[in-house]
């Protein structure tokens, strides 16, 4: 049970609540109450050690994670209101929190559980481009990740154009082509004899109106599926977005809490962007009502979170979560290198290991800095799934992690800015079966193998 | 008491102490226009240190609220010798449909530092206005902002009712956001792709000298 008992009276207080002017709420009332904060709890980035082991720092950062969301609320733009929450509230839909939902259909479902730090249980996979993908290669793509053996759950490409029209937020178009989204996934997914396969959809709606057009449990999103709502940056909400989160509650699908804090941005550092990825899951219980929280915590300038300063608050934020609460949260990787670079498989895995020691459920995987159409494909996102079944099972330490973790940034981090665009989807796949090419299996067997040899055991 | 303490005190984004430094300048009869000379060095020196994330986007923008604070001190006096330099005027905002803004804002705050007049229009802005707006102040530039893929065409929204109005001449279209590139620059007809907020004053500077 999620905590939409209280959903109205939530909702209404984006109408009641303290009246704040938008220019005035960061850099007055969040940046000042999270640099308090950080002051008031220690809390020390510690860039040596991308996968951190300070447990007692964790604790410190829930609670800071706590205060800021209770101190702070939830800006709605609209209505220029904050919605405040008390500690009664956050205690009363952390207790009611459920720790595992079944997700998907028939044979195809899966069960998604509270993961511990160092927890020996594989992670729930969720692949994904992250991308947007020309149409002609929608349904290809689809079946490309849906033939992926660890995918527990799908969130499809993204797509621009419908039957040759631009898809315009908000407009005929956008609800166009988020049918042709959804309808392309289940297809894909029904083809490959998957069709209750869980899916996240469709991230074609930009608009809440295109969200609301695909809730079809016949052909559509189906209620075994989930759906994000998301925040904007940092702490604000505005009607359109509350529009969904309450949407799906009524239609009955999960709800996934959307949000990628920003290094650089108003969060400050990287204890800055720890505290707020671990307040944004209290947000995603307590205002949204989600069963999962999906957080992409990325850098300003690089739009991506594989470099040490976004690796340590996506350790510490995952040990945090772990340690205090009984959530479900998964880790959303951004590369900085495009697809079939050495590059981009040496940034998922480190991602993929380091979230997984630090109890994280893995979304994979977004490159070439989530950016450039058609670069993205599912072999990425297989070498992280894989590093995550595989460090799990052999129950890696995060000193274990740390120190793996440091000799493969060592092979890309200085190229953080100037990383490799690599090729498309059509380049490297053979798009009419949906297969990786000879040349991309090769790449990645080869940056498999260099990991192995790191000391991580891969199944198979 | 110094031009280097005033300095120090707009890059720590110290507002009041600005203030107080800046009168206290003047009295002592120091140059205005000196003033502002030091603390424009001093603004693209924080820029620097913004971006490569020395300091963070708070950092920055008390300093630019600190130099907001001298500059509206010295004003007066620059108009009396002849005004500040104005490098351009530029109509800002996040198209229609798209509510993300911390680009926006982060564009809007290195082009005022840099010597540029900015309208801030904000987010989910209907093309027309833009165009509306640009008219009523007389800018030398139109700039949108889009995060979404599915909020870009409103960016060729603006150009069409630009040629439609007969004025596409008159403004140059600048166009930027995570998704946009220099392909999609030219694929609509945009005058310039803004790939980054630190390059911005530089980029409109060069656009507007080929004018």
């Amino acid at each position: 049970m999620s905590t939409l008992y209280r959903h109205w009276e939530i909702i209404d207080r984006a109408r009641t609540g303290k009246f704040m002017e938008e220019e005035d709420f960061l850099p007055k009332h969040f940046s000042p109450t999270l640099k308090k904060l950080i002051k008031k709890y220690e809390i020390k980035y510690d860039p040596k050690n991308p996968s951190p082991t300070d447990d007692a720092m964790a604790d410190r950062i829930w609670q800071a994670a706590w205060d800021l969301f209770r101190e702070v609320g939830y800006y709605n733009t609209d209505s220029h209101r904050i919605i405040e929450v008390t500690d009664e509230e956050i205690k009363e839909a952390l207790y009611m929190a459920s720790d595992q939902y079944v997700v998907g259909g028939g044979k195809d479902a899966r069960v998604m559980r509270h993961r511990s730090v160092e927890d020996p249980e594989p992670p729930f996979c969720i692949m994904s481009p992250d991308i947007t993908v020309d149409e002609k290669y929608h349904q290809s793509m689809c079946m490309a990740y849906l033939k992926e053996p660890l995918l527990d759950g799908l969130c499809g490409p993204i797509l621009e154009e419908t039957f040759g029209h631009l898809i315009e937020s908000g407009g005929p178009t956008e609800i166009s082509g988020c049918i042709q989204h959804i309808q392309n996934q289940k297809m894909a997914a029904r083809l490959l004899g998957r069709p209750d396969t869980f899916m996240v959809a469709v991230g074609t709606a930009e608009h809440d109106s295109g969200q609301i057009a695909v809730s079809n449990d016949e052909w559509g999103v189906q209620k075994t599926d989930a759906r994000l709502v998301g925040s904007l940056t940092e702490f604000k909400t505005a009607d359109t977005l509350l529009n969904r989160s309450l949407h799906y509650a009524q239609y009955g699908c999960y709800t996934g809490n959307l949000t990628g804090a920003i290094y650089g941005g108003w969060c400050g550092g990287s204890e800055g962007t720890a505290i707020t990825t671990v307040a944004y899951s209290l947000i995603g219980l307590v205002i949204h009502g989600a069963m999962f929280n999906q957080h992409f915590p990325f850098h300003l300038n690089y739009v991506s979170n594989t470099t040490r300063e976004l690796l340590w608050p996506i350790s510490m934020a995952g040990q945090a979560l772990s340690r205090n609460s009984n959530l479900l949260y998964t880790s959303n990787g951004f590369a900085n290198a495009g697809p079939m670079t050495e590059m981009l498989f040496r940034e998922v895995a480190v991602h993929a290991m380091v979230s997984t020691v630090s109890s994280w459920h893995l979304w994979e995987m977004a490159s070439t800095r989530n950016k450039y159409r058609n670069r993205a494909t599912p072999l990425e996102a297989r070498l992280g799934c894989e590093v995550g079944h595989a460090v799990a099972r052999q129950k890696m330490s995060r000193e274990q992690a740390n120190e793996i973790a440091n000799k493969l940034l060592a092979k890309y981090e200085d190229h953080a800015a100037d990383a490799p665009m690599g090729s498309e989807y059509h380049e490297c796949y053979d798009t009419a079966k949906a297969v990786p090419t000879v040349e991309h299996m090769d790449m990645f067997r080869r940056v498999k193998d260099e990991i192995a040899q790191m000391g991580v055991e891969f199944p198979y | 008491m110094s031009l280097e303490k005033l300095s120090k005190l707009v890059e720590a984004g110290e507002a009041e102490e600005t203030k107080v430094l800046t009168e206290q300048l003047l009295k002592d009869g120091i140059d205005p226009l000196e003033m502002i000379e030091t603390l424009t060095k001093t603004m693209a020196h924080v820029g620097e240190l913004f971006a490569k994330l020395d300091i963070f986007l708070p950092e920055i923008m008390l300093s630019g609220e600190a130099l907001t604070e001298a500059v509206n001190i010295l004003a007066p006096y620059l108009e009396a010798s002849g005004g500040r330099e104005i490098k351009g005027k530029v109509v800002l905002g996040v198209v229609k449909g798209d509510l993300h803004e911390i680009g926006k804002n982060i564009v809007k705050l290195i082009l005022e530092t840099n010597g540029f007049v900015v309208k801030d229009l904000g987010y989910n802005v209907d093309s027309l206005t833009f165009v509306k707006e640009a008219e009523s102040m007389e800018a030398d530039f139109i700039a949108s902002s889009s995060l979404m893929t599915t909020t870009m065409p409103r960016q060729l929204e603006i150009i069409e009712i630009l040629k439609s109005k007969g004025i596409r001449d008159k403004y140059k279209v600048v166009i930027g956001g995570a998704p946009t590139s220099q392909l999609w620059a030219d694929k609509i007809g945009a005058d310039l792709f803004c790939y980054d907020a630190k390059s911005a004053p530089e980029l409109f500077t060069a656009i507007l000298a080929d004018k």
